[in-house]
């Protein structure tokens, strides 16, 4: 894994976004991502499978559009919605309330190291070794709704994280999207609340996306990063055929032009641009 | 009784010839003949002693001699065996000589019951029988049926088969069973024109070879009969007909790696060594398997060569035109590889995929010096094998197909699953496979995961579509006398200087090793003839260079 490096808010690869907060805190960063707008998909610990399920699929339709998921690695609707993200081959950030070091809760480690494998980054105001006290989750929240371009609340209860993040993405001047829910489900009543008082219901994946890109645009497609063929997130090279529109001999092909020239080199899987924008160290 | 009225007669012969040895073969002329034994005229002793004028024309009747052809298999070729039969005068006795192993030494008691259960008279004396050349080591049961005709032939029960090839294993009631030689005797009879006698199960078998003359016999009795009636006046077996076997292993089932069809066609095109590498359950098995079905088919004498590698390993091949798929597991021994085992030298896996694909799965997992063995086979397309006072090199021509995963968890590279290897052990576990051995991999492909959406894909094009290619492209070779895995670079691949520059400029910025260099010249010249091209271009090349995907030391 790399090393914690620190940003701060003079320098040029601080998120834009936090700029608009009162205080943008100093970040405490591991990893790196594209310049790709990024869409917070946050959510409660305490899920059910029908939250669960939406959030994959926001994920994996977030990754595949081209926008970089942000959440905050907790249990719940926050894990699946980075898994979603990981398994389309997105790029995920994870905002926590500790140090970007210690992975709370233990169970996400795979998590953790999967968006630290090239696939994102894990930021933190904390510094490194911070332990995960109750008290600076709600603060972190303000970092995943002003580090992000719009705010999309899976699933929520009455009270809870969620609903902080939603209401701080607001102030901060973010759109607010939420996934209605049966309105006798506990689970749900804070999501159906957000749309009672003006959030954007979310009808589905395409629906979401539909939605993002009438507002905020759509993302560049394909050269998220990068060097303007092959996104910095890499692609499988049996995917290339279909995305260049070639046959697969002439996608071979133009990989090796590409590794020759020192544009591009395969690890495993994946084809990742070269030269790689990796802030330090090798993930 | 006509025969105890028969043995004054030979005692006066006896006092005439003044030898003391003659009472002991009254029943030379006259037993057997209730049987149809036509008896020895004396004229006829005198006329096939003419070679032996010092001994007395009587001697002969004790001198009983006759002989059979029989097959030994060595290096996968058949080597004619006289079976030389001599009944002597002494008391009873069965000596075998010859180098026999245990199976052809019980062939004596195996014998001796087919014999009796045919209701002809074993000979109660002294019965010799030697397989020349006696320094040849035989093995198995083929020469029952030799054996018992040559016994039979020496006593006078019937006549000599002269030159006849005979092969096949007896049953204690006289049955004639299909032992693994039956095409060794048909190539020798197709070899000699000479006729050859085999269990009538493998008659088919050793008919096919294209110029030989087969009499199927069912029991020893039947081969008696025939060789008494004369195998001229009896018709040969018709020859079985060669065919591929169907598989139902289609390259259809594969939906999505287009990467690796694409690898796995350029492979079959050229007979190029691949190594298949890349996460647990992607396929690599899978599409393994399926190469020998865009293979070409063998010709008939490439799948004679190949069915006698596998008769000499003790198995039947029949006449199937399919290219061998062999795949030894990693626990395989050195000897069970490339070929050994005591006395007669018996091929290894490496002469059983002789023509066809030598398929290691999970590479990694064979012992280094295992794998090293493969060097000779790989470079030469021959195994030795010594044994002390002899070496006997086994044919071993094969397409390596290896699969291999990244590291011991196997998720190095994935991108989606963590590997959960220290990166020591993941180095480790590559090491074992040599960079030599590396260096021998025209194509090494990364077969990448597949995704959950191509599992409901539409299915990929079929094994028969892709065959056509792949021999359109083996015809331009034939015209070039060489598969492209045996390439001399240079002259043979015709390159441009676009493709020349671009493998130069890979192997200077160490992306290839020379050797690997080399390999993708030859890879080139391959996918440059599926695309039907005379000059191998430079996105030929390109093409190659990428089909050589990373594979580092950890």
């Amino acid at each position: 894994m790399g090393e914690p490096f620190l940003i701060r808010p003079e320098d040029g690869s601080y998120p834009a976004g936090l700029r608009d907060l009162e205080a943008p805190p100093p970040l405490f960063v591991i990893g790196e991502t594209s310049a790709s707008p990024a869409v917070a998909l946050v959510g409660t610990r305490r899920c059910t499978s029908y939250g669960l399920g939406l959030a994959l699929a926001f994920g994996r339709a977030l990754a595949n559009a081209g926008w970089i998921t942000v959440s905050g690695l907790a249990r719940g609707i926050d894990a699946a919605a980075h898994r979603g993200c990981l398994d389309a081959g997105g790029e995920a950030v994870a905002v926590l309330g500790s140090g970007v070091d210690i992975v709370y809760p233990a169970e996400n480690r795979d998590l953790y190291q999967r968006i630290l494998q090239g696939h994102g980054m894990v930021i933190s105001e904390y510094p490194p070794g911070t332990r995960p006290d109750r008290w600076r989750f709600p603060a972190r929240n303000r970092l995943i709704a002003a580090i992000s371009s719009a705010v999309v609340v899976v699933e929520a209860g009455e009270k809870g994280g969620a609903l902080i993040t939603a209401r701080l993405g607001a102030e901060v001047g973010r759109p607010v999207l939420a996934v209605p829910g049966d309105i006798d489900r506990p689970a749900s009543i804070g999501c159906n609340r957000l749309i009672r008082d003006g959030a954007i219901p979310v009808l589905g994946p395409e629906d979401l996306i539909a939605e993002l890109e009438l507002m905020l645009g759509a993302p560049p497609r394909g050269s998220a990063g990068g060097n303007g063929i092959i996104p910095a997130s890499g692609v499988l090279i049996d995917d290339l055929p279909g995305i260049w529109r070639c046959t697969p001999a002439e996608a071979l092909a133009r990989v090796a032009r590409m590794e020759i020239a020192g544009q591009a080199r395969r690890d495993g899987d994946l084809v990742l641009p070269e030269p790689v924008t990796r802030v330090r160290g090798k993930t | 009784m006509p025969m105890t009225q028969r043995w004054p007669r030979l005692k006066r012969r006896r006092r005439l010839a003044g030898g003391a040895v003659v009472e002991d073969c009254w029943w030379l002329i006259g037993g057997g003949r209730e049987h149809g034994n036509p008896g020895v005229s004396l004229s006829r002793v005198r006329r096939e002693m003419a070679p032996f004028q010092p001994l007395s024309p009587l001697r002969t009747f004790i001198t009983m001699y006759a002989a059979a052809i029989s097959v030994a298999l060595v290096g996968g070729d058949a080597r004619p065996v006289r079976v030389e039969a001599h009944v002597g005068r002494q008391h009873e006795a069965f000596k075998l000589s010859g180098l026999p192993d245990t199976a052809v030494r019980e062939a004596k008691d195996r014998v001796r019951a087919a014999v009796a259960s045919a209701g002809i008279r074993f000979p109660n004396r002294t019965v010799t029988v030697n397989l020349a050349p006696a320094d040849l080591p035989k093995s198995g049961t083929d020469y029952d049926l030799p054996i018992a005709l040559g016994i039979l032939a020496a006593s006078r029960e019937m006549p000599d088969p002269r030159s006849a090839v005979v092969v096949g294993e007896l049953a204690l009631d006289g049955g004639v069973m299909a032992g693994s030689n039956a095409l060794g005797a048909g190539v020798l009879s197709a070899r000699g024109r000479v006729p050859c006698l085999v269990a009538s199960a493998a008659a088919g078998e050793a008919a096919s070879i294209p110029g030989a003359r087969v009499y199927g016999v069912g029991s020893l009795a039947e081969a008696v009969d025939l060789l008494r009636s004369g195998l001229d006046r009896c018709d040969p077996v018709q020859p079985g007909s060669w065919a591929p076997t169907a598989s139902d292993a289609d390259l259809s089932d594969i939906r999505g790696q287009a990467v690796a069809r694409r690898a796995l066609e350029v492979a079959a095109a050229g007979g190029h060594h691949l190594l298949l590498h890349g996460t647990p359950g992607s396929g690599k098995t899978m599409l393994a398997r399926r190469i020998v079905g865009i293979l070409p088919r063998l010709e008939v004498p490439e799948a004679v060569e190949v069915a006698m590698l596998w008769a000499a390993a003790g198995r039947r091949r029949g006449l199937d035109l399919t290219p061998p798929f062999r795949s030894p597991h990693h626990t395989a021994s050195k000897a069970a590889l490339v070929g050994g085992g005591t006395g007669n030298p018996v091929p290894g896996e490496v002469s059983l995929a002789h023509r066809g694909i030598l398929f290691l799965d999970e590479l990694a997992e064979f012992p280094r010096g295992h794998l090293d063995t493969l060097r000779q086979p790989l470079e030469e397309g021959v195994a030795s094998v010594a044994r002390r006072g002899m070496s006997v090199d086994f044919p071993a021509s094969f397409q390596l197909v290896a699969a291999t995963n990244p590291c011991p968890c196997g998720y190095l590279g994935d991108g989606r699953k963590p590997c959960a290897c220290r990166p020591a052990i993941s180095g480790r576990y590559r090491s074992r496979i040599s960079g030599p051995l590396l260096d021998r991999f025209d194509l090494i492909v990364r077969v990448g995961r597949v995704e959950s959406g191509e599992y409901s894909g539409p299915p990929g094009e079929p094994s028969a579509a892709v065959s056509v290619r792949v021999a359109q492209a083996r015809a331009i070779q034939v015209g070039r006398g060489r598969l492209n895995r045996h390439l001399v670079l240079g002259s043979e691949t015709r390159e441009t200087p676009g493709a020349g520059d671009l493998v130069a400029r890979a192997v200077g910025n160490s992306l290839l090793t020379a050797r690997g260099g080399d390999r993708v010249r030859r890879v080139a010249r391959t996918i440059a003839d599926l695309a039907k091209s005379i000059e191998v271009e430079e996105w030929h090349m390109a093409e190659a260079i990428g089909l050589r995907g990373e594979w580092r030391d950890g």
